[in-house]
Parts: C-alpha cells; sequence; structure tokens
C-alpha cells in the first residue's frame, strides 16, 4: 500500500492563512485535516464597549466581508434591546449585502476559483475565431468578436512570458485533470480580466449608502445616510441614478458572462458532481428579510436544516436555544473553565489562549490532539455544511419556486441527478446560480426603495431604544445573516448598557474546523475524503474542493506568512 | 474628496490627485499602522490634490481609486527582521518587488498590483514600508510604543513627499 501525506499549506488564492493535511492511499485521499490560523480574540476587545460601536471593530475581522460582520453586528445589538428598523434601512441593508453578494461571488468565481479548472497556458495556443464563435453562441455579450479575443491572447502572452506576475505564474497549468479546450480557456482568461474591470464598479453602491468603502459605515437601528431627492450631500436623484445603473451593469454581467461561462465549463467536469460532497447536513440562517428580521417567512433566502441530504424536510434551527449551536474546543488551540470535552452555546463562549502546536517549521500536525485555532460549532452535535450550497437546498426543500425552477433546469441541461448537487460542481454551481437570483432581487429592492422614497417616506433611522438608558439592565442577542461564505451570526451579552460578552461564529469556522470530541470531522475534512489525487506533486484536486467552499479565514488571521511564500509548498512526507 | 466624492468617482476619469492610502488591520496592533498613519494624516491640513483613505484590509475593492490617482502613496507594515519602527520608502514596479511579508494577504495587495499590470493601468507607487516585529498572539489595537513613537517620522516624510 502506498501511503502519503500531502501537506498543502499555505493554500493559495484565499484570505489569511490554511493548512491542509491529506493522507493518500493508491491515489485516493482517505483522511484529511484541515487548520487555520484563525485566532479569537475580537471577543476580549469588545468586552465593556458600547454596543453601538461594536460593529465598527468587527467588520475589520475581514477584509473581504466587511459589510456583513457590520450587518451581523448592528443586528445583534437591535436584537437583545429590541429595535425595529424602518423599511428604508431593511432596503439598503439588503441593496448593500446583495452587491458584497454579486461582487465576492464573481471575483470567487474569476480570480479564487477559475485558475482550478481554466488552464491559462492552454489558452495561448486557442484559436481566436473559434472562442468568437462559441461566446457567440453562449452570450449576447458584446465583447466577443475575433479581434478581440486575438487582442486578449496577445496581452495573455505578454504577461506569461514575462514571469512577473504571481497571478498567472503559479498554477497547475499541463495538469492532466485540466479538460477544457484551449478556446474555452481563452474565453475564461478574457473574462478574468473583464470581471477585473466590472467588480471595481459594483462596490461603489457601498460608498454611497456606507459614505465610504472599504469599511462603510453602518448604524444600530438604521443606516447612516438621509434621503433628500433634491439635496447634494444626500441619497439624492443622481446618486440613486449612479446605482441604478450600477446595478443594470451587474445584471447584464452576471447573466451574459458569468452564468454562461459557468455552463460552459460545467460539462467538462461532471464527474466533479461525484466528488466533493460526503457532508450530511447544511445549514442556513436565511437572509434578506423583506417585513423585518423576526419575520423569518418574509427572507428570501429561508432558514433551516437539511438533515441527512434529506430534501422532503426543512428542520427548524434556534440559535437562540443554548442545546442547539455549541462550540467544541478538544482540537483546538483554547481552553474551556470546564475542560477539553464541553461545548459551549457562544453567549456562554470562552476565548482563553492554549497553543500546544509545534513551532514552525514543521512537517506535520499533531492532530491526536490539538491542531486548529478554529474552534468547531455544531447543532445538536451535528456538522453542519454552511454557505451557497446550503442556501440553495434549504430553499429548494422549502419549496422556493425560483430556487426549485433554477436547480431544476440546470441540473437538466448538465443532464446530472439531483444527487449531483452534493459535491464540489453542486457548491460550485450553486453559488452561481444564487448570484443570478440575488442580482434580480438586488434591483427589486431598489425599486422599491425608490417607490418608497418617491411616496414621501424618506426615514433611514429609528431613534428609539438610541439611549442605552431605554435598554433593560441585562439583555443578550443574536444578528444572524448569509454571509456570502455562509451562515454568520454574532451573539451578544449586555449588562448596564455596555458588552458582557461577544461571540463571532463564522461560516468558515463550520467549513473549516477541527474534529469535535466525539471524532466527527466537519465540512473540509469530509469533503476531501475519496478524491482521486493525479499526481502527488500537483494536488489540483485538492485546491478544486477547498477553493469550491470559498475559505475566507481572515477573521482575525495573522496576516503574515512567515517566508512570503506565494506558493504552495508541497510536501510528501 | 475628488476620489470617493460619488460623482467625481463614477466617472473614472484619472485626475491629478496623490491618494494616500494606508493599508492594514487596526485589531492587529503594528499591522495597523498604515491606517493610524492615514488618521493622523487625515486631521492635518493638506493641499487640494491630495486625499487620504483609510484601505483597511481591503484588496480589490481598493482597484478603482488607485487607478483613477495620479500618483499614490502607500502606507504598510512588514515583518523584515529590521527593527521595529524601520522606515524604508521604496519604489517597486513588479509586485515582487515588494517586501516578501507585505500585509501577505493571499488574495490581497500584491494581487492588486498585478491586476494593475493586466489592465494596463499602473499608477505610480511609492512604498513607505514600516517594520514590525511578528505579531503576537491573540488581538490588539494599541501599536507598540517603538511603532507608535516612528508616526512623526513617517507623516514627516510623506508630508515632504507632497510638498
Amino acid at each position: 500500500m502506498a501511503t502519503k501525506r500531502i501537506v498543502v499549506d499555505p493554500v493559495t488564492r484565499i484570505e489569511g492563512h490554511l493548512r491542509v493535511e491529506a493522507v493518500v492511499e493508491n491515489g485516493i485521499i482517505t483522511d484529511a485535516f484541515s487548520s487555520g490560523t484563525m485566532v479569537r480574540g475580537l471577543e476580549i476587545i469588545l468586552k465593556g464597549r458600547d454596543p453601538r460601536d461594536a460593529w465598527a471593530f468587527t467588520q475589520r475581522a475581514c477584509g473581504v466581508c466587511t459589510t456583513v460582520h457590520a450587518l451581523a453586528s448592528v443586528r445583534t445589538v437591535e436584537d437583545a434591546v429590541g429595535i425595529s428598523v424602518p423599511k428604508n434601512a431593511e432596503l439598503i441593508r439588503n441593496i448593500m449585502e446583495a452587491a458584497l453578494y454579486v461582487q465576492d461571488h464573481v471575483v470567487h468565481f474569476y480570480h479564487l476559483h477559475a485558475l482550478d479548472w481554466v488552464d491559462v497556458v492552454s489558452a495561448l495556443s486557442a484559436d481566436p475565431k473559434e472562442t468568437s464563435r462559441i461566446a457567440q453562441s453562449i452570450s449576447h455579450w458584446p465583447k466577443s468578436s475575433v479581434g478581440y479575443f486575438k487582442d486578449v491572447a496577445t496581452r495573455l502572452k505578454t504577461f506569461v512570458e514575462s514571469g512577473q506576475l504571481g497571478i498567472f505564474a503559479n498554477g497547475y497549468w499541463g495538469h492532466k485533470a485540466m479538460k477544457l479546450p484551449p478556446e474555452i480557456n481563452l474565453l475564461a482568461v478574457a473574462h478574468y480580466l473583464e470581471a477585473l474591470e466590472w467588480q471595481k464598479e459594483i462596490v461603489k453602491i457601498h460608498a454611497i449608502f456606507g459614505g465610504k468603502n472599504p469599511h462603510p459605515n453602518y448604524l444600530v437601528g438604521g443606516v447612516p445616510c438621509s434621503i433628500n431627492l433634491n439635496e447634494v450631500n444626500a441619497i439624492n436623484s443622481e446618486r440613486l441614478n449612479h446605482v441604478s445603473k450600477l446595478i443594470t451593469d451587474a445584471m447584464q454581467f452576471v447573466n451574459q458572462v458569468y452564468i454562461p461561462d459557468l455552463m460552459a465549463i460545467a460539462p467538462y467536469y461532471k464527474d466533479w458532481g461525484a466528488i466533493g460532497g460526503g457532508m450530511e447536513n447544511f445549514l442556513c440562517y436565511g437572509d434578506f428579510p423583506t417585513h423585518g428580521y423576526n419575520q423569518t417567512d418574509s427572507f428570501k433566502f429561508p432558514r433551516g436544516i437539511i438533515l441527512g441530504q434529506n430534501l422532503n424536510e426543512v428542520v427548524e434551527v434556534d440559535a437562540r436555544d443554548p442545546q442547539q449551536i455549541k462550540e467544541y474546543i478538544k482540537h483546538s488551540w483554547y481552553k474551556y473553565g470546564a475542560g477539553d470535552e464541553a461545548g459551549l452555546h457562544p453567549w456562554e463562549g470562552e476565548t482563553e489562549f492554549n497553543f500546544t502546536g509545534p513551532k514552525p517549521p514543521f512537517d506535520q500536525l499533531d492532530v491526536q490532539n490539538k491542531y486548529s485555532w478554529i474552534k468547531t460549532p455544531r447543532w445538536k452535535d451535528k456538522a453542519m455544511e454552511v454557505g451557497p450550497l446550503s442556501r440553495m437546498l434549504v430553499a429548494y426543500a422549502a419549496g422556493v419556486t425560483e430556487v426549485q425552477d433554477i436547480v431544476n433546469d440546470t441540473l437538466a441541461r448538465l443532464n446530472v441527478p439531483v444527487g449531483a448537487l452534493f459535491s464540489t460542481l453542486g457548491r460550485t454551481a450553486a453559488r452561481g446560480l444564487e448570484t443570478k437570483l440575488i442580482v434580480g432581487w438586488l434591483k427589486g429592492f431598489f425599486d422599491d426603495l425608490v417607490t418608497n422614497v418617491k411616496a414621501g417616506d424618506t426615514t433611514t433611522f429609528t431613534k428609539e431604544k438610541w439611549e442605552p438608558s431605554s435598554w433593560p439592565q441585562s439583555c443578550e442577542g443574536v444578528g444572524m445573516t448569509e454571509a456570502p461564505r455562509g451562515a454568520l451570526a454574532h451573539f451578544i451579552k449586555i449588562n448596564s448598557g455596555k458588552i458582557e460578552n461577544y461571540q463571532l461564529v463564522v461560516p468558515t469556522t463550520w467549513n473549516a474546523s477541527p474534529r469535535d470530541p466525539s471524532g466527527q470531522k466537519s465540512a473540509y475534512e469530509t469533503a476531501l475524503i475519496g478524491t482521486p489525487i493525479a499526481d502527488k506533486d500537483m494536488p489540483l484536486e485538492i485546491l478544486r474542493t477547498i477553493h469550491s467552499f470559498d475559505p475566507c479565514l481572515a477573521c482575525s488571521v495573522h496576516l503574515y506568512d512567515p517566508d512570503g511564500k506565494h506558493i504552495h509548498d508541497i510536501k510528501v512526507v | 474628496m475628488l476620489l470617493l466624492n460619488p460623482e467625481g468617482y463614477m466617472q473614472n476619469t484619472k485626475i491629478n490627485t496623490t491618494l494616500i492610502l494606508g493599508i492594514g488591520n487596526t485589531l492587529l496592533a503594528d499591522e495597523g499602522v498604515g491606517v493610524h498613519v492615514a488618521n493622523y494624516l487625515n486631521q492635518k491640513k493638506l493641499p487640494d490634490f491630495v486625499e487620504v483613505v483609510d484601505g483597511g484590509t481591503g484588496s480589490f475593492v481598493l482597484l478603482g481609486i488607485m487607478q483613477n490617482a495620479d500618483r499614490v502613496i502607500l502606507i504598510d507594515a512588514t515583518i523584515d527582521g529590521e527593527k521595529p519602527g524601520t522606515i524604508k520608502r521604496l519604489t517597486p514596479k513588479f509586485s515582487k518587488d515588494y517586501p516578501k511579508t507585505l500585509t501577505a494577504h493571499d488574495i490581497g495587495l500584491k494581487d492588486l498590483l498585478d491586476a494593475f499590470y493586466l489592465l494596463d493601468t499602473v499608477p505610480k507607487v511609492i512604498l513607505y514600508a514600516i517594520s514590525i516585529a511578528p505579531l503576537a498572539e491573540g488581538l490588539s489595537l494599541e501599536l507598540s510604543s517603538e511603532v507608535e513613537s516612528a508616526i512623526p517620522e513617517i507623516v514627516d516624510q510623506i508630508l515632504k513627499e507632497i510638498e
């Protein structure tokens, strides 16, 4: 038996630092361990502060998800003290969150994930005429002439030959698991460049409504922008026109570039509809409220859990119930007062460091003991996958028609069974499909905002319960959101107007965590098992599955890499 | 507010502006020194053609404002083994010319810099790299005394740069 241990450290093209160790027997992964350097500790900084300021700190926890951490934070305070935000505030928050989703998912697809499937060097041998023909057959996107693709190919040649650009220098080019014809590779590379240009436009929505970007402003009780159609410094007609144009362009990009590319690439990788699954349970907190945060039946993404891959039933989740969500640290570098086997609801959460790991450089993690900075969250002691796939599965099972239609249509077009959803391909496809839905919702939220404003409602903030003197002496709240990467919740305990405890349970915690005390694996470790590895020196297959989750370890991560390495440090031990 | 002003920002035209961009994570103590310097400069009276932005840990979202500026003065922390608080003024061309351990988000600043080449709109970048010690366990909002005491000198050098 040829048993090898493959170490991928760091897993690149992601924020932060993630290490994956996989045991490979006869070309198949039989066991896997995921370790992250995501140190918790924001909790310690927030203790004793004014709860109304927490959003400004929490959104610094992550460089890509800034707005969702701010949103989860204002929601948790509003939940604790009992504030309902005005209609316009709900719509503007939805617009900002939807804009983040669309930008983030497009950047994930083209700039973080595509190069796992697209061979840049192969694109150099493409026939631009054929690429042009393919492009015109799948989309009305205007930039599809032979001359355009010829020009892209020439530019690409310069980049690759210069060897100066890290983005194109470190791929597994020529790997035998790369299956696209050169012409589709060229199409994808062209759109990699187009997506770079486009993504900088859509984020302007954050600057318009949030005053600045990155790190736009949020406010407990509403949104910190005033609406006055005729006032220079407010959200006025001109700014609303800008937003309208940005949304129209976003719809065009998603519908004419992202989705057609996804559907052009997927048929070459249908085998990945049977790889990278393995998770039984899927959690979605739900998001995009349309009639208030407490009216969960008004959410665009419904709240719920799928157990045992059973799409006939949606199980209820209550994050406030101390028996449902608990975090474990048996394999994480922390200690609890109640010992290593205990699980704590986030309201009772503790953050005390207890690093027992090896000093770098080292060959292997001690996986029998503690091996990660990530805690292990569980719902009723079950491991949950979170993210786009969970959202689509819960909505599908809950009977949301537009989700059922788009999922069924995609399965039919790819000619794959429903079971193919539980896979790496399913995860990547779910991200695209939800983007198509969300960009449509984005337009709807915006139209509703304009209608509301034109009808004379310009309220964006409620000052009722702004003053801590109007709050209960002690109270607790949960701010649940669906971040682009999955279920995100902030948990707060307030005493005498100050933060007594604050815990963030972020999506990557659910997916990338180490084993729990009973030995159950979380999503990354589960999904890698059974994956074929064609070339142990180029473990492209590991990256495909890990990247399909869109890992984000920047939530309080150490941001440096001691060797400054931007290549996969592959060791066969 | 030339670059971020929604009207100017929408036009995507090159503006005769110097962008001072502080990068870093203020939750990670000295790693956030770039943002601290930006906040400090924001309280000074600066010429009209200068705009100071707290870039935080934002990466690709900074593409637009950097492209539209005439010149970018970037301030970031680096873990390069030098004494904490050491200031280096660099004029890197490619991402590989930047210090190895400069705010090393994997999809981060360096990929952003590569992106300028891909889009054929490379701004003129002057980098002030501030040496910091390897980060301690956990989070902190406080700068170390070595790095904190270097701030007046960094600010001074940048003010001379834009004179």
